[in-house]
């Protein structure tokens, strides 16, 4: 019995050392997205384009101009065009927002309690134009604190930020990557596991030879767990010494979570392979099934809790919105067994559940 | 030249028979469109949050009153101590903390300015900085309703002079997320069908043995080529109508700009992408292979075309990257014409980047594109 | 046509891949009206030279001319005058028996009305009418074979280059298909052919045994038989293989 498990799991291993451009893929592939990525995710916004005109011309508006410029946030385009351009601006995409400070600012700022300023935004990217939106709010209360000292609010609110105290992306958007591409390469990776043995007639010769549908199973996840395994304590290394991501809980506890996560990736490759006939098939729907859930309903990057009620469940579902509670729980806010133990026993279940139907759907296939 | 059209017969023949195809250019865009549509919104709402309210005053209910009638927050009730508050949010089920401290009411009646405090989950940066804007703004109002109740001099009340930004948001005054991301899903839909279709169906013809059997007969490479290229542009933009027709329907999303300057850009972008496409067939040997190739390039291509992330945003040699990313300009051009009716004049330099990078990876893949086995 | 008189002039011809040598300075040549047999194992060379023939690979080093036409130059004039059926069944399974003809008839550059006729032709000669417009993939593997055939012949090529065209066919198939070999043969076209079974062996007017991508006999059958004394070309082969390993 164990003997047979052996044999089979060194046989898988042999096709996989054997076949070094995919391995290459797969240990690579991963890792330089991650850099890419890492790189190119951030939603903080920088270098703002901004138009300005400055109707007022007065010592008040400069002062309050020279407060844009001071901050790094914004990129002055253009100065004093004409009104009748904003929308010619808009269209050639010089800049994102226009500020029209109005003629009468400094008298106004003198005689009444509150005096307006006009801003218009580009709002087709409208995550964007809230940005702006607040970055220019902030602006205008500062202004405000500093021009009227006797000014004194009945209560103030003193925010304090845990975990990631300088709100970086990196801190945010790493261990999710690392969540979402770990479970597109196990999934992608068994997806065609047995298929390919189908599709080749191999699987009819070791079908006749006295092995039990689980040992196949079996001995097909071990190797790929380990191969995965490898992958994201690659892809860790990187985050934590490139992108310098903390890992403030236990590195053991993270681990182990991984494993389990990667088991899920993998058995659910190994069910798609169980039920499709062709690699090709296989592949589509392990790619169609994984990348768009993982990405866009798990938490990576859009909130859950701002989608309608219904994805919200779906997102329940999906195992990348359970790991990616337990990554940056563990890595960025020490999290211990006990807090995640629902996402963990989530994880397990649901693998256990998926190798229990590819043993099954595997071994009525035979009959 | 007449060859051309058998081979582009043939294609049609083998897509209408085959049900993947069809249920792939009349259901997915539909399927695409209301799932990210609906799930992917960047505007954040529903946070979760818990209040140590240590005053049990009528000001302090007041406050919390305040935040737990809003959209922007999920109140999920009062901690009895911060150390119970801080656990809940180490455990993920609350991303703020809003401490009222003893005496709050006494303290603001004696003029003392109390503070509150609030603590927010940084994990989420985009989320807790939006988090703590909106906790700013709600203490504004109640420190203004406040102002007046708590008696202000007149004379320093005259002293009080704010500057105060009035927004107007152009294009999209309500913010919808939708607007933005399905144009988006359109240009994302396109690539798919151009460049990962044609890829496929090449390397399928290679696996199966009747690209060798074409390769004995007197077409040329570029009939070969065009008879694959035409019926997968034809296709997309089938697909590419019907988005927009379901875009429509379920948002209200219609096109502001120009119809045929869009189609003239889409053109253009899709050389680029039907280029790709039959290069990675030059390269990949079997199915698998031109899956993985695809997978790569597609995933790349979406997430550093300013889909999700404005380009802007990255670092500069991320930004360098991106200029090889023909779906960088698409995304521009399509939002541009769909959502501002930006006039084709504005966007020559897009439609230029686009035609240049298509007419060179085109040309470059026909070349590759051997009529010998190697 | 070239002044030599040969269908097929090959010389000396060499097909390296990587170190390995496919096809190993050959050299033959088929007269016209030839039905010229290739008889060798599975990796013996055949498929590599016919693909050299073909125009599909270019050849390492050494001379081929075919129907008149230089394998290095003039591979596109070579495509017009030859029909090549691959070792795989290589016509579109989801196109039906008509759309397959029509396809390749339009690729050969006949206009509507000759494809026409000779979709009827063909069709009454492989007695299809009642399958024409089923899928290709519905047929039994015997009558797939003969269609692919009567597709490589479309355009009337005097040169047919045959890659295994019976392997995977019952032996009723086998022997219809070789009937149709004979047939073409006495238009006076000329076939080049492989294959790995003895008995079709004996159906060549000339074969050329290869192994190890050498050529180490070329004669007619009955003079191979007389020559190593045996009964069958099953004997010749073994005695062949033997004599080589020696």
């Amino acid at each position: 019995m164990n003997q047979i498990l052996l044999s089979i799991i060194k046989k898988e291993f042999w096709h996989i050392l054997r076949d070094p451009q995919t391995l290459v893929i797969i240990l690579l592939m991963p890792i330089l997205m991650l850099f890419l990525f890492g790189y190119a995710i951030t939603l903080e916004m920088k270098d703002i384009t901004t138009v300005i005109i400055d109707h007022s011309k007065t010592p008040h508006s400069r002062q309050f101009i020279e407060k844009i410029r001071s901050t790094d946030f914004f990129n002055i385009t253009g100065f004093n065009i004409p009104e009748s351009q904003i929308e010619d601006i808009f269209f050639r995409r010089q800049a994102r927002c226009v500020l029209v400070i109005p003629s009468d600012f400094a008298s106004d700022l003198q005689t009444e309690m509150r005096t307006k300023i006009q801003l218009i935004i580009d709002a087709s990217d409208p995550n964007a134009a809230n940005f702006i939106n607040n970055y220019f709010a902030q602006l205008s209360m500062r202004y405000n604190n500093e021009n009227n000292p006797r000014l004194a609010m009945p209560f103030s609110v003193e925010p304090r930020i845990f975990y990631n105290p300088d709100l970086k992306s990196d801190y945010f958007f790493v261990p999710g990557l690392i969540a979402v591409l770990i479970l597109l390469i196990s999934a992608l990776l068994t997806s065609i596991a047995i298929v390919r043995e189908k599709e080749i007639g191999t699987m009819e010769q070791i079908l006749v030879s006295p092995v039990h549908p689980v040992q196949i199973i079996i001995g097909k996840v071990i190797p790929y767990t380990i191969l995965g395994f490898i992958d994201s304590i690659l892809i860790l290394l990187v985050g934590h010494f490139w992108f310098g991501v903390p890992v403030i809980g236990s590195i053991v506890f993270l681990l182990f979570a991984l494993v389990i996560y990667i088991l899920t990736g993998l058995s659910f490759g190994l069910m798609i392979s169980t039920i499709t006939d062709s690699q090709q098939m296989a592949m589509m729907a392990a790619l169609l099934s994984t990348i768009l859930p993982t990405i866009m309903l798990s938490g990576f990057i859009f909130p859950i809790k701002s989608m309608p009620l219904i994805f919200q469940y779906v997102s329940k579902i999906v195992p990348a919105t359970h790991f990616l509670e337990i990554i940056r729980g563990i890595m960025l806010k020490g999290n211990t067994l006990l807090d995640l133990k629902v996402q963990l026993g989530y994880l397990f279940g649901l693998a256990g559940l998926l190798i229990l139907v590819s043993v099954r759907k595997f071994s009525t296939k035979l009959e | 030249m007449h060859r051309i059209l058998y081979l582009i017969q043939k294609e049609f023949r083998q897509i209408l028979r085959q049900r993947a195809y069809l249920g792939l250019i009349f259901i997915m865009p539909f399927l695409q469109i209301v799932v990210l549509g609906f799930a992917i919104t960047t505007d954040v709402k529903n946070v979760p949050i818990t209040i140590v309210d240590e005053d049990h005053s009528a000001m302090s209910r007041r406050l919390v009153d305040a935040f737990s009638v809003t959209q922007s927050f999920d109140f999920q009730g009062l901690s009895q101590s911060s150390n119970q508050a801080k656990e809940v949010m180490k455990r993920g089920l609350v991303k703020l903390i809003l401490h009222i401290p003893p005496d709050f009411e006494k303290d603001l009646k004696n003029n003392v300015h109390p503070k509150v405090q609030a603590i927010v989950d940084g994990v989420d940066g985009n989320t807790a900085g939006i988090a703590l804007a909106y906790v700013n703004q709600i203490a504004v109002k109640l420190q203004q309703e406040w102002y007046s109740e708590m008696g202000l001099h007149p004379e320093e009340l005259l002293e009080v002079h704010l500057t105060e930004v009035e927004t107007r948001m152009a294009y999209n005054a309500a913010l919808e997320s939708v607007n933005n991301i399905v144009p988006g899903i359109l240009a994302v839909l396109l690539m798919a069908v151009t460049a990962f279709l044609t890829g496929m169906s090449i390397v399928r013809e290679k696996e199966i043995g009747t690209l060798e059997q074409l390769m004995v007969t007197p077409i040329q490479n570029i009939e070969l080529v065009l008879g694959k290229v035409v019926p997968m542009l034809v296709v997309a933009f089938l697909l590419f109508n019907v988005g927009m027709l379901g875009a429509g329907l379920i948002f209200g999303l219609w096109m502001k700009g120009n119809l045929f300057s869009l189609y003239l850009m889409l053109v253009f972008f899709c050389l680029s992408t039907l280029g790709l496409g039959i290069f990675a067939s030059t390269i990949a040997k079997t199915q698998q292979q031109a899956m993985f190739i695809a997978w790569f390039f597609m995933v790349f291509a979406i997430l550093l075309s300013g889909f999700f992330v404005p380009i802007e945003n990255m670092p500069d040699f991320i930004q360098m990257i991106t200029y090889l990313n023909p779906v960088r300009y698409f995304m521009v051009v399509i939002r541009e014409i769909y959502l501002k009716g930006t006039e084709i004049q504005f966007l020559w330099k897009e439609g230029l980047a686009m035609l240049v990078f298509g007419l060179v990876t085109f040309i470059s893949a026909s070349l590759r594109f051997h009529k010998r086995l190697n | 046509m070239t002044n030599s008189g040969y269908t097929v002039h090959v010389e000396n011809l060499t097909r390296m891949f990587g170190t390995f040598k496919a096809v190993d300075n050959v050299s033959f040549q088929v007269k016209p009206g030839e039905i010229f047999g290739f008889l060798g194992a599975n990796g013996a060379g055949k498929t590599t030279t016919i693909r050299m023939l073909c125009g599909l690979l270019l050849p390492t080093s050494g001379k081929a001319i075919v129907a008149g036409y230089d394998v290095y130059k003039d591979t596109e004039a070579i495509k017009r005058h030859i029909g090549y059926m691959a070792q795989r069944f290589s016509l579109y399974e989801d196109l039906t028996v008509r759309e397959n003809i029509e396809f390749y008839g339009g690729v050969y550059g006949l206009n509507r009305k000759q494809i026409k006729t000779k979709t009827a032709e063909l069709l009454d000669y492989l007695k299809l009418w009642e399958h024409a417009d089923k899928l290709t993939a519905s047929l039994p593997l015997g009558w797939k074979q003969r269609m692919a055939l009567s597709t490589a012949l479309l355009h009337n090529p005097d040169l047919i280059f045959l890659d295994e065209p019976t392997s995977g066919v019952d032996p009723e198939s086998r022997r219809n298909f070789w009937m149709l070999i004979y047939e073409l043969s006495e238009q006076g076209k000329t076939i080049f052919v492989t294959t790995h079974f003895m008995d079709e062996a004996e159906y060549c007017h000339r074969l050329s045994i290869m192994r190890d991508g050498k050529i180490v006999e070329l004669d007619k059958p009955q003079s191979l038989k007389q020559k190593y004394k045996a009964d069958t070309m099953q004997d010749v082969f073994m005695k062949v293989v033997q004599k080589v390993e020696a």
